[in-house]
């Protein structure tokens, strides 16, 4: 039986995730976001306003009206975080490709950081809803066996997704 | 040697079995509709008629569906792919990638024991809907067939160092070799013995609650007829009953944890060999599993407290799972493992488990506050609801329970990282040991919220295949240089793979 060659390995030269820089996504992709924010604020507000409203144009019995006040309050909170964590954390938001996998980083809060290597790719997928089209930005949605380690990297610029994928996709499955 | 070129229909009683699953389906469709019938009580002949003709026509059904789907089934091997077209209404045709087959398993049911048959299922990875059972082959077809897709799935070149040195060893080939564990009845019942019996008496309550609901009537016409005096003595009595009915209901989850080892392992016998293990195992529906080591993502031994009694653990092997069902990986487990049969396994999959391993990890320290802190939520809410001396005595006992437990729980997490492979322990009582090869690995997240980003502590998350395994509360420095080490290793392990394949190309066109 011959003996596997047992090479050591130095753990101190690794080649290390942290020192590379991140490339940040689309500036668009904070308008994006901050238009979903701001529509979602808007859906709350009125919810909250309206049975308001409706009781000070007499259309309906509102015994705690009094209280207006505390589902806004509570609202602002929820935004003022909200818009923190989207402020915050787009500056955080940014991808890395090495020569063998890609690493995205998200959020402010909760962060993240996660890197696949290309050779698990199974397959990849751009895709654009209205909005994204409108600003000119893609994402991409990386897929891998077992689908707890898909990747998606949101926010590109339409021409650098697609050099993004083309390096992905044929990197993919290959060692 | 058979051949699949043709396009081949399973053996004819598959009509049979078919109709059999056609009918208990349709019953199972039907019987909302049947149950104004079961209750209706009063079944006059009209009825009586209607019940035979609803029946007739189900049996019917079953039958004709069968037949039309025994015949249009067919199946044949491709040069790369199994082809399958089916389907009565809606043509289908399924190809199958040889690559892509993650298992062959073969299962037999009692029909299929009287005759002789048995059942074959190909399991995919990725996509759910993409599997292949066929319902009744004769046993030389269905290993034959096996052996062909065994034989080409398993093309894997990193293993080619490993066939040589196999090929010489001429009784070790193929899935059937060396055994591993053969249990025989006295190991059944220890196997059984040490099954969470809790868990399985609940299990029993549950069944017994939506089965014996018809009882509550008996009981309760039962009990019309005791005097209202004597019902007082009675009600004064069933505190007694409290101990006795306590004992009953632990005896039913044992004696339930017996009844489902022995349907489940009955005359279990599992084989290692120089491509997979080959595990076999039931009473009324046989399986027999063929998992190619190539394709398990994920093992995971564990243990309770009485299995480590008897010196044994359950090991538990896991494949690919689809993508868009966590959690549905294909499992199989290998129960009453000793350590010498754990040794054997983990030098075949792990073999550089017996060399010093590179990274020692435990969590931070104050991991220990946090579990233990968690305990405090219930005696706070009790201190709430009610303060006298006997609750803080209960809840100081509490407190003093969970924080040897937390000590103990701590204790057990730890992360050992070998040269290819990731080992993560959890528990004390019951213990977990999930083995994750790194060469395997779909991603690896670093995870933290800010607070934790802070102090510099985070989770680390392991991506197989098989899903996710995470381990938490890590310091930064030490669990990014892990990451770094498992991405090399992986891209390590990868290249090898394809220089070897290169080569093997290289080889084979200079041999043409």
């Amino acid at each position: 039986m011959e003996v596997q060659p047992n090479s050591p390995v130095n753990c101190d030269n690794l080649p290390q995730i942290d020192t590379v820089d991140l490339v940040p996504v689309d500036l668009n992709y904070r308008k994006m976001r901050l238009m979903s924010w701001g529509m979602a604020q808007g859906v709350l507000l009125i919810l909250i306003l309206s049975p308001v409203l409706a009781s000070l144009l007499g259309w309906i019995e509102y015994p705690s009206i009094r209280f207006w006040w505390i589902p806004l309050c509570f609202q602002a909170l929820v935004a003022g975080i909200w818009f923190l964590e989207e402020w915050k954390g787009f500056a955080r938001r940014g991808y890395a490709i090495r020569e063998r996998d890609v690493t995205y980083q998200t959020g402010w809060m909760v962060r993240n950081t996660t890197t696949i290597p290309y050779v698990m790719i199974q397959h990849s997928e751009l895709s654009q809803g209205p909005v994204s089209r409108w600003l000119g930005i893609n994402h991409i949605k990386l897929f891998t066996a077992g689908g707890s380690g898909n990747l998606r990297i949101a926010g590109i610029q339409e021409d650098r997704a697609q050099e993004l994928r083309a390096i992905i996709e044929a990197r993919a499955g290959k060692a | 040697m058979m051949d699949f070129s043709d396009p081949r229909r399973q053996h004819p009683l598959g009509m049979a079995i078919l109709a059999v699953q056609f009918m208990v389906n349709l019953s199972r469709a039907a019987w909302p509709a049947l149950i104004p019938f079961v209750f209706s009580a009063k079944l006059d002949r009209s009825a009586l008629v209607w019940v035979a003709l609803g029946v007739g026509t189900l049996v019917a059904l079953a039958l004709a569906g069968a037949v039309a789907h025994y015949w249009r089934f067919q199946y044949r091997l491709e040069d790369s792919a199994l082809v399958v077209t089916k389907g009565v209404f809606q043509r289908e045709r399924l190809q199958i990638p040889l690559e892509k087959i993650q298992a062959i398993h073969l299962f037999q049911g009692p029909i299929q024991q009287v005759f002789g048959l048995t059942g074959l299922r190909v399991d995919t990875a990725g996509s759910s809907g993409n599997e292949l059972q066929l319902v009744a082959v004769s046993k030389a077809e269905a290993s034959a067939l096996q052996g062909l897709l065994a034989g080409r799935f398993n093309a894997d070149p990193s293993h080619a160092e490993e066939e040589e040195e196999a090929e010489q060893s001429a009784s070790n080939t193929g899935y059937a070799g060396q055994p591993l564990v053969d249990l025989n009845a006295s190991q059944l019942f220890k196997v059984g013995l040490t099954q969470n019996h809790l868990r399985n008496a609940f299990v029993g309550l549950a069944l017994f609650a939506s089965v014996g609901n018809p009882l509550e009537e008996v009981i309760r016409t039962a009990l019309d007829t005791i005097p209202p005096a004597a019902l007082l003595v009675l009600s004064a009595l069933s505190v007694l009953l409290f101990v006795p009915g306590l004992l009953l209901f632990l005896l039913s989850g044992v004696f339930i944890s017996l009844a489902v080892t022995l349907f489940k392992y009955f005359r279990f016998r599992s084989a290692l060999g120089k491509e997979g293990v080959q595990i076999e195992m039931g009473l009324l529906r046989r399986n027999v599993f063929q998992v190619p080591f190539s394709k398990i993502h994920l093992t995971t031994w564990q243990s309770r407290w009485a299995s480590r009694l008897m010196g044994f653990e359950t090991l538990q092997i896991r494949q690919a799972q689809a993508s868009d069902q966590p959690g549905a990986a294909m499992r199989v487990f290998v129960p009453a493992m000793g350590s010498k049969n754990r040794k054997v396994v983990e030098q075949i999959l792990y073999s550089d488990l017996a060399e010093p391993p590179h990274f020692q990890l435990r969590p931070v320290r104050r991991l220990r506050w946090l579990i233990w802190l968690a305990s405090w939520v219930p005696s706070l809410l009790l201190l709430g609801a009610r303060s006298n001396l006997a609750t803080g005595v209960a809840i100081v006992l509490w407190l003093c329970f969970t924080g040897y437990t937390s000590i103990r729980r701590y204790r057990s997490l730890k992360l050992r990282v070998h040269k290819d492979t990731v080992v993560i322990h959890k528990g004390w009582f019951w213990q977990k040991r999930h083995l994750i090869k790194m060469s395997q690995l779909q991603g690896i997240q670093w995870r933290r919220h800010l607070l934790l980003e802070r102090r510099g502590v985070g989770h680390l998350t392991f991506h197989t295949a098989a899903g996710p395994k995470a381990f938490t509360y890590l310091k930064k420095d030490e669990a990014l240089a892990l990451r770094d080490f498992a991405l090399n290793q992986l891209h390590v392990a990868r290249h090898k793979k394809h220089l070897l394949e290169t080569q093997k190309g290289r080889g084979q066109v200079v041999a043409e």
